[in-house]
């Protein structure tokens, strides 16, 4: 324990009189993490839209003929009895005329001497999470029209198609330009703080030749890498913050409050904790890549 | 004691920097180790700290044959040691107090421990009233003697100098020359090496001579 402390207090000396490299680092960390934080803003705004929007992936079963109520009860429990169907709403010849009507607004009128027979009864099937897109679409629909006997249906083929288009391709664009956001922090603190190692060599030799052993060279070094990732993931979290105030905040809220979607969410608290755990992690590793090369004791 | 036996080192297939070099040099000696630019003298005092490893042959230090040692056990010989070097290698971010406190911090002492050792050497090279400045607030010569400090506050049973004196001019070479000296009374074999012959006949003592890597000439006045 009391090599810990003096190891910890060594690590806070060498900060305090490499202020300069150690800003630097700390700088470089809070920079790299920044940008994968924004990015990953962006991208949870836009799942929750998209997750929005795939409730909207729903089946339509009209029905010819009204049965009774009985027949209409059990009609509802079978649908409901699939695995992949979440809900199950009946609509009536007389619910679905009225929102016909108030559809149509001031040209309402034009349904004057129309009957409510004219729109036929339906249900409006909706699917869980899994199954909200064209295979699950595919699969709810054989089913309907085999099992349960539906033959009228409706879900929106083409929307369907574009929709996981979309999404397939927001989900790559995520990962490609996610990976390489990673890959390049990963890449500039790295070496960033190899750069400041570097420039603390003569350091390092020293202590090597005052008989100091490779743990007792290092510990410190690493110390310091992690305080430094550390101090740079929470810079990151804070200027994250402020960046998306400034201008995430109004953009993504005007489109997702258009899309009624919800409002915009900063990163959850998990991803905060991930973001700060980054920063430990890049900057125990760079200063553990750097000092496999400059301590040979 | 230290025992070279049939000692060379080669950084490269072509040209060797020591050859079959045999030595022994009894605990407590002064030695002077001299001869031209890229007589290898540099190369055998990086033998002895275990800097560098022998192409062939063996060293005894204190009959530990440390060219068969492992890296691990590496520190723990040079904590026995005192290294100073021409540009003498001082943290310049550090205080003269935390340079000279280095190696004994690195032997886990107590703090008490360290500063009172600390003073007491920093006092007998005469920059007690120096502990708060860095190094680079320093002359040349008090640089240097700070350097030695740092390798004499751990009582070396070696101490090992590599052209201590030769970016200092002749008044402070003297001054550098008597820590060499103290040292030496107190215990300390001391390896020096140097061209400065005016200083080897002011201070007459052992010379080992080198020349191409190989012993031309080794004589006790």
């Amino acid at each position: 324990m009391e090599r810990l402390i003096y190891f910890i207090r060594r690590a806070l000396r060498n900060m305090r009189q490499c202020l300069f490299l150690c800003s630097v680092a700390i700088g470089t960390t809070a920079v790299a993490l920044t940008m994968v934080a924004f990015f990953a803003i962006v991208v949870l705004n836009v799942q929750q839209l998209t997750a929005h929007w795939s409730r909207q992936v729903e089946i339509v079963a009209y029905l010819d003929t009204v049965p009774d109520a009985k027949a209409l009860q059990a009609l509802q429990e079978k649908i409901l009895g699939l695995q992949e169907v979440e809900n199950v709403e009946y609509t009536t010849r007389e619910q679905a005329f009225n929102q016909f009507k108030t559809r149509l607004g001031n040209d309402a009128d034009l349904l004057g001497g129309v009957d409510a027979d004219i729109l036929p009864a339906s249900f409006d099937i909706a699917l869980k999470p899994p199954f909200r897109n064209q295979a699950g679409v595919d699969t709810v629909v054989n089913r309907l029209r085999n099992e349960v006997g539906l033959k009228d249906l409706k879900f929106g083929r083409e929307w369907l198609e574009k929709f996981e288009s979309f999404v397939a391709l927001l989900k790559l664009g995520g990962a490609v330009i996610g990976g390489f956001l990673l890959f390049a922090a990963l890449f500039i603190v790295s070496n960033t703080i190899r750069l400041t190692q570097y420039a603390r060599r003569d350091e390092l030799e020293v202590m090597g030749l005052v008989g100091a052993t490779s743990m007792f060279i290092k510990t410190p070094f690493l110390i310091e890498g992690a305080i430094q990732g550390g101090l740079g993931g929470v810079i990151a979290i804070t200027g994250s913050f402020i960046l998306f105030r400034l201008f995430l905040h109004e953009g993504l809220s005007s489109l997702l409050l258009a899309s009624g979607s919800g409002a915009i969410v900063f990163l959850p608290l998990s991803f905060q904790g991930m973001l700060l755990g980054a920063g430990v992690f890049l900057g125990l590793f760079g200063s553990l890549m750097s000092l496999r090369k400059l301590v040979r004791v | 004691m230290i025992q070279i036996y049939n000692v060379s080192k080669a950084y490269r297939k072509d040209s060797a920097a020591l050859s079959d070099l045999n030595l022994k040099i009894p605990k407590g000696d002064f030695v002077y180790i001299t001869g031209p630019s890229g007589a290898g003298k540099s190369t055998l005092l990086k033998l002895l700290y275990a800097a560098e490893k022998p192409s062939r042959g063996q060293i005894l230090i204190n009959g530990q044959n440390i060219t068969r040692m492992s890296g691990g056990r590496i520190p723990e010989l040079r904590r026995h040691m005192g290294i100073v070097f021409q540009d003498f290698k001082l943290l310049n971010s550090r205080t003269i107090f935390e340079n000279v406190a280095f190696p004994l911090e690195v032997q886990g002492k107590k703090r008490f421990e360290v500063s009172k050792k600390v003073f007491q050497t920093l006092k007998l090279v005469g920059l007690e009233h120096k502990l708060q400045c860095l190094p680079l607030e320093l002359s040349g010569g008090e640089q240097q003697r700070v350097a030695v400090a740092r390798a004499l506050v751990v009582d070396p049973l070696v101490l090992i100098a590599d052209e201590p004196t030769g970016n200092l001019d002749p008044d402070v070479t003297l001054d550098i020359m008597d820590l060499f000296k103290g040292a030496n009374a107190r215990g300390s074999t001391v390896l020096l090496a140097t061209h400065d012959r005016e200083m080897i006949r002011r201070f007459p003592r052992r010379v080992i001579t080198l020349e191409n890597g190989r012993l031309v000439d080794d004589r006790t006045p």
